[in-house]
């Protein structure tokens, strides 16, 4: 072969190489965009919800109540009549059956959006004033465009007479888009339109928390202890492959695990965001002590000896100087290893966090759900209204991972600075 | 001649099973420049690292016969080495400031030590630490800078004022040069002649000019064992041994 021929054929390795190169970065980018496209498209209208614009008469004679009436008694009192009242009114319906199918219209908590306006206002009782209420499930998507109207009857869950409502309304524009509150205030329901994040966002809150709390000091004072203290012997070895092997395992076997210890033998409550933490804590404590190990070993041992010889004393040279050096390296894996925790729901699926749970938690020992979990049960829901809701919630948790894996990417590179 | 203020009797340093340094006898004079050559790997570094025991901190370390200081043996397992290393200061081959201010970096050793209760005490060190050290008029109106944006033999010089400002007895210096350009190099020797007026001094080099312009007295370790020690004079004009001879001429090493 020549030389000509030599540096050709080097050339073009080079040129191939540099295609695969790009080929495969396109490919991933294109298979994040596809995913990101999907769970926006998704997701992104189960930020809005539809209502309908009600004409609300509070009358004297269907209420028990008068103005005025304290917080208990409006509690207490029936709005019922009023409600079905006031439905009625939007629509002539001909008979029973219809009637059924215009009240069908609104989500099954008409009645409290009523009275809650009420309890703002409690000296309404015979005026007559507008009222956006929340259109069901079916109308929800139905106006947002997800609902296909173009099917027989017989296979449409909205019928013939509640689309001619449905247009005569869009008609006289009374259905409005409003801001989803109740996405992001709500616990989960049967009904789509009422279900919300409010009662997982709250769990993972929780349990994120706790497991910060028992993971982070443990991981620190183990890795400092190992890193600067340990003597180098079979022992530790031993300990360093062992820490590499639980970081490898599968995290249902850390659900496994805290079933048997937390929930069967020490009884802690079940599906609760305590639980939850605990078991987090297990599984994250490994993946923090491998970078928190690794930040300690970067620091150079100039830096030790420099200390250890101006008389400072082991402890005062570790902690002196090698932990602050270290510690942004640390705090950035710990945030990569509480992003991974709080994407996790194998565990969480075992310890019972799975269960239907309408109340918010208020305490990290209520029975509670988890967002990673919260996704994992709509995904599995029938009802269209829950699809978009599912892309929605792993839209909050996307959110929450970037924002976790930027902070730790900022702390490291503060970190790179400063030994410049 | 100066009084012995170290003495080496029979020092044997074991790296695990590979011996480091072989019955060494060495007085080292208070108030002297000693210098210490040999080629690399020669057991020079380790035996300074006896003198302040930061061999300590390597595990496989093993170290065996006596080192005294004014007569008082310090290779004893019940002796504090921080209170040690406060007599015995050291400056490293590659200069090692603390990512801190250079303030802090002075002030560091004073502080864990006691020494200036008040901030006014701390001041004065660090200004008496940074003159000796001929790096005050260089840093002063700039303290509170990083120790790690000086140059490297701004940093160096830095080092030796660290090590200074818990007024050592002995000052050890392992290369402190060797990272060093001329310039900077002949700033730090005028340094160490100033202060060996205070401080007895032992320094490891390379070298053999700078053994000759900043030592009174020179030994030379081959293969871990001292082969010759004299007066600096006499040692590079006259040795005894042929093996200081050949070194000291170029001829190995």
């Amino acid at each position: 072969m020549t030389k000509e021929e030599r540096l050709k054929k080097r050339h073009s390795a080079e040129k191939r190489f540099r295609f695969y190169g790009l080929a495969s970065i396109f490919v991933a980018l294109l298979f994040v965009l596809i995913l990101v496209h999907n769970i926006f498209s998704k997701g992104s209208s189960a930020f809005m919800k539809t209502a309908i614009n009600v004409e609300v008469f509070f009358d004297q004679e269907l209420l028990e109540i008068k103005n005025g009436a304290t917080e208990d008694q409006i509690l207490e009192a029936d709005f019922y009549d009023i409600t079905i009242e006031s439905l009625l009114k939007v629509f002539p319906a001909q008979d029973l059956d219809q009637e059924n199918q215009l009240i069908d219209l609104f989500t099954t908590d008409a009645e409290i959006e009523i009275k809650r306006a009420f309890l703002e206002n409690n000296n309404l009782i015979g005026k007559k004033i507008n009222l956006e209420i929340t259109a069901s499930d079916d109308i929800d998507q139905l106006h947002k465009g997800n609902y296909p109207r173009d099917l027989p009857e017989d296979r449409r869950r909205i019928s013939d007479f509640q689309l001619i409502i449905y247009d005569n309304l869009v008609e006289n524009k009374k259905i409005i888009k409003n801001f989803n509150n109740y996405f992001f205030k709500n616990g989960d329901s049967r009904d789509p339109e009422l279900a919300g994040i409010g009662g997982a966002l709250i769990g993972s809150f929780y349990s994120i928390i706790i497991c910060l709390l028992l993971a982070f000091p443990v991981a620190v004072l183990a890795s400092i202890y190992l890193e600067e203290f340990a003597p180098k012997n079979k022992i530790t070895d031993f300990i360093e492959i062992n820490i590499n092997n639980l970081a490898a395992v599968p995290s249902i076997v850390y659900g496994l695990l805290a079933l048997q210890i937390l929930l069967a033998t020490i009884q802690l409550p079940r599906s609760t965001p305590l639980v939850a933490g605990i078991t987090l804590a297990l599984m994250t404590l490994p993946r923090i002590i491998i970078p928190c190990r690794a930040s300690l070993k970067a620091v150079p041992p100039s830096i030790r000896e420099g200390a250890l010889a101006v008389g400072a004393s082991k402890f005062q040279s570790v902690f002196h100087h090698v932990v602050p050096l270290a510690l942004p390296g640390t705090l950035s894996g710990t945030i990569i290893g509480l992003a991974q925790a709080l994407g996790e729901t194998a565990p969480l699926i075992l310890i019972g966090m799975v269960a239907f749970v309408v109340d918010i938690p208020s305490t990290p020992i209520d029975p509670s759900s988890s967002l990673p979990v919260q996704v994992y049960l709509w995904s599995e829901s029938a009802e269209r209204g829950f699809v978009e809701k599912t892309s929605a919630t792993i839209m909050m948790l996307l959110s929450f991972l970037i924002v976790m894996n930027f902070l730790a990417v900022y702390l490291r590179q503060k970190f790179e600075k400063r030994w410049n | 001649m100066n009084n012995v203020k170290i003495k080496s009797k029979n020092l044997n340093v074991y790296y695990g099973e590979k011996q480091a340094l072989f019955d060494v006898n060495l007085d080292l004079n208070e108030k002297e420049v000693t210098a210490l050559i040999g080629p690399s790997g020669c057991g020079k570094s380790t035996f300074i690292r006896c003198i302040n025991r930061m061999n300590d901190v390597i595990d496989i370390c093993k170290v065996s016969g006596n080192i005294e200081i004014d007569g008082v043996e310090i290779n004893d397992k019940n002796l504090d080495v921080v209170s040690l290393r406060e007599r015995v200061g050291m400056v490293f081959q590659k200069p090692n400031p603390f990512p801190k201010s250079i303030y802090d970096n002075i002030s560091y050793g004073p502080k864990i030590h006691g020494k200036g209760e008040t901030k006014s005490e701390l001041d004065e060190i660090v200004e008496n630490s940074l003159k000796k050290a001929a790096l005050w008029e260089e840093v002063k109106d700039r303290l509170d800078e990083p120790g790690t944006g000086l140059s490297g033999g701004q940093q160096q010089r830095l080092c030796i004022a660290r090590a200074i400002s818990v007024n050592p007895e002995v000052i050890l210096m392992d290369e402190p040069c060797s990272a060093l350009d001329p310039i900077a190099t002949a700033k730090i020797e005028e340094l160490i002649d100033e202060l060996k007026k205070t401080y007895t001094i032992v320094i490891v080099t390379h070298s053999m000019a700078q053994a000759v312009r900043v030592s009174q007295k020179t030994g030379f370790f081959h293969l871990g064992k001292l082969i010759e020690v004299g007066k600096t004079e006499k040692i590079f004009k006259n040795p005894d041994n042929k093996m200081t001879q050949d070194y000291i001429t170029g001829r190995f090493g």
